[in-house]
């Protein structure tokens, strides 16, 4: 497949915003009016030529080869097919409307900021705050799936509306907290806090570290839905869809401080 | 069920010993819908597609014509569990669901271990859910996952599982059908009874009536004011006093009524059950066969005969 390769010259001085190079936003652009952009302001603005050798067809995807944590906004809006071979900064993937995101690196924090549809994939580990919504913004990841194949921060999926969260490392404190929806599924189990006022959405995790006193134990249950997300999930992302689920998950509801339609399934039993 | 006033048009054509009249069956387009209905087990997953189903014969008496489609596998099915696929037809898409609300409310939500899924892929949705998850008495909750939605409704076996959305088609066909004509009642029955074995191999199409096998056959009005009445020209006891249809030897016809999601199918399984009813042949007594039309200035979809012979 064609794509559009940005080569890192070296570690920029600062950090830069991305966010104005997605494939379809750089599609009808000539690589000499991609060099020109300014992705940095300032006394010095730095450009997209002063980072990156920019090759390639504009009107593929594109390929960052080599990575760096300044590297913010990277993907932002994508609604193509974007591959990282490094690391980014914050808000990689934000509002993400479709198509892919690959990080062959770590991301830092707000990965998937507000995503709204695609699959953002993180080889690495991601930071602090996955889909946190800025400002002004009443939700976290509200559609859209986010994998990473290492540990993930604290505050992952806060305010989550819909989407998936898959985390195959150790996951940080207060997952799911704010949650209005959707699902996490943190592989290695829970940390403390996980849940923190949710609304409704899921959470699933082999254990948890410290249950709040505002859930409810309901006992262990076969339930119809996890076997409907488990297809869904090995037809949508194949073979990073999470492992199969053998046993009936222990079901706790919460949180109870709020409407308590959330729920935490403990896959342990 | 459809008048046979103008059912004879050409010559018939003989098949291995049986007469097919030249004529044609008379359908209509319709709006439908259709449901993957699962449970723990096949055998429940078809007992609650046949509860679902019932009184679903005709669409002017029953509200809907219904029927099971095919047995889908647990590979095919969303939840991975045993299913049946239904299909439910109706005068217009507000119809169906109003149909589809309270027979899956009450047939489907009630039955031990069951799950409802969308069965038909159409950018024209109705809604699945919209009546039974309100069962839940709020403690129903939503999982999106992709496009679908899917509703939790808590039972006292566990949860029912119901899609919000099902497609809605609004050039499905209804009415499709054929007329067997014999000596007698249990050969009659039996060949009917392959024909609809065979026309149930064949997918997006339903034989809405008892078995598949329609003993009224209808003309439109009545001398009542009731919208159909009894079939006069087929009807054997009547032979001498009415404009029959029938000859001396004719005791029994039987009508299978066939419905389909598109025109193509019900021609499929037009054709399937005439070689079938062609195959087993006349050793069981039956001698022709014909179908029922309103002489085609009704129905949008003509189905003639000699067209689908094997």
């Amino acid at each position: 497949m064609s794509a559009l390769k940005l080569k890192l010259r070296a570690e920029p001085s600062q950090r830069v915003d991305l966010s104005q190079l997605s494939p379809d936003k750089l599609a009808a652009s000539s690589i000499a009016e991609i060099e020109k952009l300014v992705i940095a302001e300032g006394k010095k603005p730095i450009t997209v030529g002063d980072c990156f050798a920019v090759s390639g067809d504009p009107s593929g995807a594109l390929h960052f080869e080599g990575g760096s944590e300044k590297l913010d906004f990277v993907g932002a809006d994508n609604v193509g097919e974007i591959i990282v071979e490094g690391d980014v900064g914050s808000y990689a993937g934000r509002q993400m409307k479709f198509g892919s995101l690959e990080i062959r690196g770590n991301a830092g924090s707000a990965l998937a900021s507000n995503l709204r549809g695609g699959q953002i994939v993180v080889r690495g580990n991601a930071g602090d705050r996955i889909g946190h919504p800025r400002s002004g913004e009443k939700d976290g990841i509200a559609g859209g799936t986010v994998i990473v194949m290492g540990d993930a921060g604290d505050f992952a999926s806060e305010r989550m509306r819909r989407g998936t969260l898959i985390v195959k490392g150790n996951i940080g404190k207060y997952a799911g907290a704010r949650m209005m929806g959707g699902t996490i599924f943190a592989e290695k189990g829970l940390s403390e806090g996980a849940g923190t006022q949710m609304r409704r959405g899921t959470l699933i995790g082999p254990t948890l570290e410290r249950q709040l006193a505002t859930f409810v134990d309901c006992g262990t249950h076969d339930l119809l839905i996890v076997k409907i997300m488990e297809r869904f999930w090995r037809d949508t992302i194949g073979d990073l869809a999470p492992p199969v689920i053998t046993k009936a998950p222990r079901r706790l509801m919460g949180d109870m401080s709020g409407i308590g339609k959330g729920e935490i399934l403990l896959t342990a039993g | 069920m459809s008048d046979m006033s103008e059912a004879k048009a050409g010559a018939p054509i003989t098949r291995n010993g049986i007469t097919i009249d030249d004529t044609f069956a008379e359908a209509f387009g319709m709006s439908a819908s259709g449901l993957i209905i699962t449970a723990d087990t096949a055998k429940w997953a078809r007992q609650s597609a046949l509860t679902m189903t019932g009184f679903g014969t005709s669409v002017i008496g029953c509200g809907a014509e219904c029927g099971i489609d095919y047995e889908v596998p647990p590979e095919d099915t969303p939840d991975g569990r045993p299913g049946v696929r239904v299909l439910i037809f109706g005068f217009a898409p507000q119809l169906v669901e109003d149909q589809m609300k309270n027979r899956v409310g009450q047939c489907v939500l009630t039955s031990p271990g069951s799950a409802c899924f969308n069965g038909v892929e159409s950018s024209e949705k109705i809604s699945l859910s919209g009546g039974p998850r309100f069962f839940g008495d709020g403690w129903q909750i939503s999982r999106k996952l992709g496009k679908k939605r899917y509703w939790r409704v808590p039972v006292m076996d566990g949860e029912f599982v119901i899609e919000d959305k099902a497609g809605v088609v609004t050039d499905a066909v209804g009415g499709g059908n054929m007329l067997v004509v014999g000596e007698n009642r249990a050969g009659v029955l039996e060949t009917c009874e392959l024909a609809v074995e065979a026309i149930s191999k064949v997918r997006d199409v339903i034989t809405p009536f008892p078995g598949g096998i329609v003993r009224s056959g209808s003309k439109v009005g009545s001398k009542y004011g009731a919208p159909a009445s009894t079939n006069d020209a087929f009807c054997p006891v009547l032979r001498g006093a009415v404009d029959s249809q029938l000859g001396e030897q004719d005791k029994c016809v039987l009508e299978i009524v066939i419905d389909g999601l598109t025109s193509h199918s019900v021609g499929d399984a037009t054709k399937a059950g005439l070689a079938a009813v062609l195959e087993a042949g006349p050793s069981r007594g039956v001698r022709r066969i014909s179908a029922g039309n309103y002489g085609g200035n009704l129905g949008q979809h003509h189905y003639h005969l000699k067209d689908y012979l094997p």
